[in-house]
């Protein structure tokens, strides 16, 4: 083999591996910026270390419409959250940055570990949640809706009539929680087969396809996916065991919980908040 | 009789998605991961490849260690504990975030890799004739002196095959970052179907890219093999080489 080629192949590997060093080193992976520039807020931050760079990190599972979701073929976040966290971030005067969780499921884990300062993610205010982090209620009490095929041809007015049958949802929601806990109670004799997905659109994709009888999801959300099916499907039951929606800190957050609740009421006091959810079609579920 | 088939398939989606920006994004992305963790898994391989025959029993038995843990655990496991697992331990908000998903994939992927790798370069060293690292010694050369003069070089025309081989592996591999929400190649079709619902016509998109990826690299691969075969008695023709000649003459290419 001759020396020539072998140099020549060392100098291509050494090429190749300065350039993989340097996209590793500067590449800092792909994070979806707010352009607000923030403006001098009322609202004195200085006490909170979470802020203390300007911006709040929020983690978000963007596949959930319309409260959370990406512009169809780009990486831009859109929704109620969303303009919800930039209202409140502009009221204390920082940027906000959104990222995708990896998966909803962990979601709380992911706040605890630090990669987030908050996240908000229509996450629903439950006591096993309460137990890890502590939340800012901010939306709702928000309901569970049932989706099903146009035409309801299974016949199911509540959740009991999901007993026995295949359901669809979104692993680590609330609506997870609501089945698994009818399965203890008026489905014990029949229970519910669960079927998780790791996202909502692969959830309602089960049922278009017709592998199961029924999807859960949060009632804005069962009625979007609804709207978005063309006719072929229908929220047959709402309002399931509502619950409010809330902003997920860490328990050692206080500081940035109290600024969270003050930017809230400064956005409900000048209209901010109702403008918002009336722009999304929410105003029915405005925080009580 | 046979019922009519209602397949629901638009070609039109196909085209009009296949050079979709965050298509092209992903696509990209998959080609830096690939080729970083690639690379990373190539230096650890030669390194574990070289502790592993050492007669020092303590890097012996780690590099042992090291190839036993990586190829007995599935990658995907490895990068969930490296992006999940270690950052719950460490506890450290500056860990967490520098730890982003492209840099976990890189690293999980990588370390991962160099298992496989030590493996292979340990076989393209052992191929090497034991007669030739005699005839080094006895020129006055060190072992490691010799192993970079003489026994690599030659280890190398052995090593490429299988190395391109996992090159291949890793490319596809890298559709497992998609569980870390790394917006690659797989994950990018997946977030155009999660807001379309046109399931099957984003997935042959991202299996059209795949393709076209992998295809490239193999005709690379073989053009590399060619090259180093130079001075052999047989050396293998690739398309390449073969359009080469019918446009009259390689001048010793």
């Amino acid at each position: 083999m001759s020396p020539r080629s072998l140099s020549r192949i060392s100098l291509l590997f050494l090429v190749l591996a300065l350039a993989a060093v340097l996209a590793f080193a500067a590449c800092k992976d792909d994070k979806k910026k707010t352009g607000a520039t923030p403006s001098p807020a009322a609202i004195d931050i200085s006490g909170v270390p979470e802020l203390a760079d300007g911006k709040i990190t929020m983690g978000s599972d963007i596949a959930y419409a319309p409260v959370e979701y990406l512009e169809e073929g780009t990486q831009n976040p859109v929704g109620l959250d969303i303009d919800l966290a930039k209202a409140i971030a502009e009221a204390l005067g920082v940027e906000v940055e959104f990222q995708q969780v990896a998966d909803f499921a962990g979601i709380v884990g992911d706040l605890k570990s630090k990669r987030y300062d908050i996240v908000m993610s229509a996450i629903s205010i439950t006591p096993e949640r309460q137990a890890e982090i502590d939340f800012v209620p901010y939306f709702g009490p928000v309901g569970t809706g049932i989706l099903v095929k146009t035409g309801n041809p299974e016949g199911i007015k509540g959740m009991e009539d999901l007993c026995g049958r295949p359901v669809a949802a979104q692993a680590g929601t609330y609506q997870v929680d609501q089945m698994t806990a009818a399965n203890g109670d008026v489905c014990k004799d029949n229970q519910i087969d669960i079927r998780k997905f790791p996202d909502n659109p692969a959830a309602v994709q089960e049922l278009s396809l017709g592998r199961v009888d029924a999807e859960l999801a949060d009632d804005p959300v069962a009625a979007y996916s609804a709207l978005q099916s063309d006719g072929a499907l229908e929220v047959a039951v709402t309002e399931i065991e509502a619950a409010p929606y809330g902003i997920g800190v860490r328990k050692d957050s206080a500081e940035l919980n109290s600024v969270l609740e003050k930017a809230l009421q400064a956005i409900r006091a000048d209209g901010t908040y109702d403008s918002i959810l009336a722009n999304w079609g929410q105003e029915a579920f405005a925080l009580q | 009789m046979i019922p009519p088939l209602a397949v629901e398939f638009d070609w039109d989606v196909v085209g009009r998605y296949l050079f979709n920006p965050l298509i092209r994004e992903g696509a990209w992305r998959t080609i830096q991961v690939a080729v970083a963790a690639q690379l990373l898994g190539v230096v650890l391989g030669l390194l574990f490849a070289l502790m592993r025959i050492s007669r020092n029993p303590v890097t012996s038995v780690f590099s042992g260690f090291y190839v036993w843990f990586f190829r007995g655990t599935p990658v995907l496991l490895q990068l969930f504990i490296l992006y999940f697992g270690i950052p719950q331990m460490v506890g450290s908000q500056t860990f967490t975030r520098e730890l982003t998903a492209f840099r976990a994939a890189i690293l999980a992927f990588g370390v991962n890799e160099g298992a496989y790798m030590s493996e292979i370069v340990r076989a393209g060293i052992l191929s090497v004739e034991a007669g030739q690292m005699d005839a080094a010694k006895s020129l006055g050369m060190t072992q490691l002196q010799a192993m970079r003069h003489v026994v690599l070089p030659q280890a190398l025309r052995v090593v490429v095959p299988p190395t391109g081989n996992e090159f291949i592996a890793m490319l596809k591999n890298t559709s497992l970052a998609s569980a870390i929400s790394l917006v690659e190649l797989l994950y990018a079709s997946n977030l155009i179907y999660s807001s379309n619902f046109k399931f099957m016509e984003l997935l042959v998109v991202a299996a059209i890219w795949y393709l076209a990826m992998t295809s490239v690299f193999s005709l690379l691969q073989a053009e590399l093999e060619r090259l180093l075969a130079v001075g052999e008695r047989e050396r293998p023709e690739t398309l390449f080489s073969r359009a080469l000649t019918l446009m009259g003459g390689r001048r010793g290419i």
